[in-house]
């Protein structure tokens, strides 16, 4: 027992021993709630709220009516959820701070500015929402949740991430670090 | 209500992981695509694996049925992973 409460306090767990418990909740999802682990999707119900509540015939459309509908969903509460498991993990471990940075790697290559790291990440997150949108999914609700159902749009896209992701690092790291 | 109880205890696991992992962190994402950490692709290969075996042998005895699996449109999934690995690069989320 003692032993168990000592790993939890770990800070970095082996990969292997969190994936392999990620698959079993990847099985409890689909057991206990026939849904899927996604996070990517969550976000759109969420925009899908606002926008019906600001521009109702913008968003009246399509997508937003049958593929995405907005509105508190099971992946909304999903996300909650990984916040609050995230910081758990994050203060279990008393690694748990606000940053403004991440705290390594970053500063060697795109300086100590804030507003970098902000303008990077919200620009680059609305690339990936926009990615995971045509997709159909995030690393999390297409490549896992839907490669362990052996769909090959998961692997198809895991594909078109890796070729992408490896040329983008590429490019922005140019031999610096 | 029930089940979004099991959302938000599943979540809270898969957060869990996800940190203890070390996902959460900027270098842990950006360096499997330089490929000097694999913490990224061990993480979902394992969890693949695992999950696969339960979801068919589940299946298989009939205790589940699968839900609506992700669609498959070939350009689609495709350029929609190409427009996602540069924003996940980019940003390390």
């Amino acid at each position: 027992m003692n032993s168990v409460i000592t790993y939890l306090r770990k800070e970095e767990w082996s990969p292997y021993i969190a994936g392999g418990l990620l698959g079993v909740v990847g099985v409890l999802a689909v057991a206990l709630s026939n849904s899927l682990l996604g996070a990517s999707g969550a976000f759109e119900n969420l925009a899908g709220m606002i926008g019906k509540a600001l521009a109702p015939d913008l968003f009246s459309n399509m997508y937003f009516n049958f593929i995405m509908p907005p509105g508190i969903t099971w992946q909304v509460i999903l996300l909650v959820g990984v916040f609050f498991g995230a910081m758990a993990a994050a203060m279990l471990a008393k690694t748990w701070k606000i940053r403004w940075l991440p705290e390594k790697q970053w500063d060697i290559v795109f300086g100590k500015n804030r507003w970098t790291r902000w303008i990077i990440a919200f620009f680059g997150a609305i690339v990936l929402e926009i990615g995971a949108g045509i997709a159909g999914g995030c690393t999390s609700g297409l490549a896992i949740s839907g490669g362990m159902l052996l769909a090959p749009a998961a692997y198809l896209f895991i594909a078109g991430m890796f070729a992408s992701g490896i040329v983008t690092a590429l490019i922005l790291y140019r031999g610096k670090y | 209500m029930i089940n979004y109880i099991l959302a938000l205890l599943l979540g809270f696991a898969f957060g869990f992981l996800l940190n203890k992992a070390g996902l959460t962190r900027y270098h842990k994402i950006v360096n499997v695509f330089r490929f000097t950490d694999m913490a990224v692709l061990k993480f979902m290969m394992s969890g693949l694996v695992v999950s696969m075996i339960g979801l068919y042998g589940l299946q298989g005895i009939g205790l589940i049925t699968f839900p609506t699996v992700p669609a498959t449109y070939i350009v689609g999934n495709i350029v929609g992973g190409l427009i996602f690995g540069v924003g996940m690069a980019a940003t390390g989320y």
